[in-house]
């Protein structure tokens, strides 16, 4: 389970994805190769129907795709059993969905020591973990709370909070803002730049807003199962707005002050 | 995910859901407290039985006039023959039994002054107080020249002291049955159920020569209703029957080709019988506890098939961050175990006090025993294992991307 060094965090080659109903074949993602370095912070941005939200249950091995290749730090995936597949979620991903996906039964600490009582870790010391990083998200004093009597952004920050309560080299953030408003959207967007750039976590964000694709450093556009994109954020962010501006015939907005993209 | 941590897991679920874990508890609470119960009460019929045997006397034998239906028929209608005092007297005299007595017996008016009441004369021997095992509380029983003078004595139960001499010692008074004055001489001791179906503590004794004179009118003088013999203590009880059988033929001059006009009806067969009762009535409840059992258990399995739905963006986050198939299966397996245990506990608490209940009544004393609390735990984890074992595993068999996707 060892990964080689130097070699990339995700690595996929030629995926395929498709969706059986009715004996009728429909396919989502055409061929899709990508590698994502350790430390990357890469937005995968796309219409509904992109299948980038397919592409990223792939990532975070909660689907398998139906071809091609995928190494997720070193291991090929597609081999891997249910049970294996678990594992590797438990030690390799964190996640941080757009409805938080808090457990609302238990309370926040419980929810997240969660990933270190699976991966046998004894109560008190997943709590005690579990205390340290809601520490770092500033919500030590929520810890016996239960999720629903939190706001919308401390909730994710929670959620985020479980994600990293494993220490998983990889973060995948599904519309982790979808659901917030425009400041704490910042916030949480923010607080994923920091563990990227101070803790080397690598991000992998699916957004479909520019302003919060903004914040990462590579971005990867999606169309119809194909990549239309793949390069550098601020480069592929102006070339989606000039495409827009040439689609609705009239120039962009101004940027507004807090949709700038900060300076690194 | 270690055990500890899905027992607490699933008492929380539980607990999440109160009313529904109650109701759904329900069937295996009435289940496991009919099984327990059951137990209970076969154990406690079991040594009840064997406590009215002592009470009965052991060894002892009924014999009653009349062998088959037809013949029973004729001796009401005074056609056929009877036992006879000198039948008993003869039968007293085999040294395959320890004794044998006669009784006439029949409902009467007692009266002392104006309390009266109807009660069951006995008429009967001195020997009858030695088979029978009866005990004198207070003056004495009488004798064989009491008998032979058909003197009007009576020995009278405890309750009947009471009910005509409260307070009053009774020894010496007059006691009228049926307008006959009769004088108390003794008081027997003790109570109980009696093979007849009274109480000792009921019984009212007079030398069967009295009752013949007095009370009962029967067709033929020196006939009596039937005979109470006691086999030797360590004899053979088939050789005293077979030696009983053969007198009597003897005597009734009955020819080899035809039946008995008498039977022969054994205590311990009685006690067969009793058991035989009390196991079918074990089996009927342990029925109605299995098919509770079942249908509780139908139950478990249809609320937890709800709450796996219910609960499936739960599954998918699980699995999402590290819940293995096997973790999932475990976690749903044991909240079903453990709503059968906690309803297994309540049944047993619910059985304990029904059985409480039937022992204050007095009849009857029932204890939970600890080897039907383990076997009540037992199956009620074995229902939540089977029961919900479908329900864990499908849930396991859930795929997370479909799980996290249901609204």
């Amino acid at each position: 389970m060892t990964a080689e060094v130097g070699s990339p965090l995700i690595d996929i080659r030629g995926v395929t994805k498709s969706y059986f109903s009715g004996g009728v074949e429909t396919k989502v993602l055409f061929g899709i190769d990508l590698a994502v370095p350790r430390g990357d912070f890469l937005a995968v941005m796309g219409q509904s129907g992109s299948g980038k939200s397919t592409l990223m249950n792939i990532f975070g091995c909660l689907d398998q795709a139906t071809g091609g290749s995928y190494f997720l730090n070193g291991i090929d995936t597609l081999t891997l059993s249910r049970a294996e597949l678990a594992t590797i979620r438990n030690r390799t991903i964190g996640f941080v969905f757009q409805s938080f996906n808090l457990i609302k039964r238990m309370s926040v600490a419980e929810n997240v020591a969660l990933p270190l009582i699976y991966a046998g870790v004894s109560r008190a010391k997943a709590h005690a973990k579990a205390l340290v990083e809601l520490e770092r998200v500033g919500l030590k004093e929520y810890a016996k709370r239960t999720p629903n009597q939190l706001s919308g952004g401390q909730q994710q920050r929670v959620a985020i909070a479980r994600a990293l309560v494993g220490d998983p080299p990889l973060i995948l953030a599904d519309e982790p803002t979808g659901n917030l408003d425009t400041h704490t959207s910042e916030e949480i967007m923010r607080s994923f730049q920091q563990l990227n750039q101070e803790r080397g976590i690598t991000i992998l964000l699916v957004t479909h807003e520019p302003d919060i694709a903004a914040y990462s450093k590579r971005l990867m556009r999606l169309k119809d199962g194909h990549v239309l994109y793949d390069g550098p954020a601020a480069e592929g962010l102006r070339e989606m707005a000039l495409g827009q501006e040439a689609a609705l015939g009239h120039p962009p907005l101004p940027p507004h002050p807090t949709t700038s993209v900060p300076a690194p | 995910m270690n055990p500890l941590q899905i027992t607490i897991e699933a008492f929380r679920s539980m607990l999440a859901n109160r009313l529904r874990t109650l109701l759904t508890m329900l069937g295996i609470i009435i289940g496991i407290a009919s099984v327990v119960l059951l137990l209970a009460v076969g154990d406690s019929m079991k040594r009840f039985i064997s406590k009215q045997l002592e009470q009965l006397g052991t060894n002892m034998l009924f014999i009653s006039p009349g062998g088959d239906r037809a013949q029973q028929q004729r001796l009401r209608n005074g056609a056929a023959p009877a036992l006879t005092m000198l039948d008993a007297a003869a039968l007293n005299r085999l040294p395959s039994l320890a004794g044998a007595a006669p009784t006439l017996q029949g409902g009467f008016n007692l009266a002392v002054g104006n309390e009266n009441a109807s009660k069951t004369v006995h008429g009967v021997t001195p020997d009858m107080f030695k088979i029978r095992g009866w005990k004198i509380d207070k003056g004495s029983a009488f004798s064989d020249a009491d008998v032979r003078s058909a003197a009007r004595m009576v020995v009278i139960g405890r309750k009947i002291a009471d009910q005509f001499f409260y307070k009053i010692d009774p020894l010496g008074k007059y006691i009228r049955i049926e307008n006959v004055s009769f004088q108390v001489v003794g008081v027997l001791y003790g109570e109980g159920k009696q093979v007849d179906g009274g109480d000792l503590s009921d019984y009212v004794l007079v030398p069967i020569t009295a009752a013949a004179a007095n009370l009962v009118k029967m067709q033929f003088p020196g006939n009596v209703h039937y005979v109470v013999a006691q086999g030797k203590s360590g004899g053979n009880l088939q050789d005293a029957i077979q030696d009983i059988n053969e007198t009597l033929r003897d005597r009734h001059r009955i020819k080899f080709e035809q039946p008995d006009d008498f039977r022969i009806d054994n205590l311990a067969s009685f006690a067969e019988t009793a058991k035989t009762i009390s196991a079918g009535l074990a089996a009927l409840l342990g029925l109605i506890g299995a098919i509770s059992l079942i249908v509780g258990g139908i139950g478990i399995m249809n609320i937890m098939l709800v709450s796996v739905t219910e609960r499936t963006r739960e599954i998918g986050i699980r699995m999402a961050i590290g819940a293995k198939p096997r973790d999932v299966l475990l976690q749903f397996l044991t909240e079903a175990v453990v709503i059968c245990l906690v309803g297994g506990v309540f049944g047993i608490v619910l059985a304990t006090a029904a059985a409480a209940a039937i022992t204050a009544t007095g009849k009857f004393d029932v204890f939970i025993t600890l080897q039907a609390v383990v076997v009540a735990c037992g199956f009620s984890s074995l229902v939540g294992v089977f029961f919900g074992f479908y329900p864990a595993r499908r849930a396991s068999k859930l795929l997370p991307v479909d799980c996290l996707r249901y609204e």
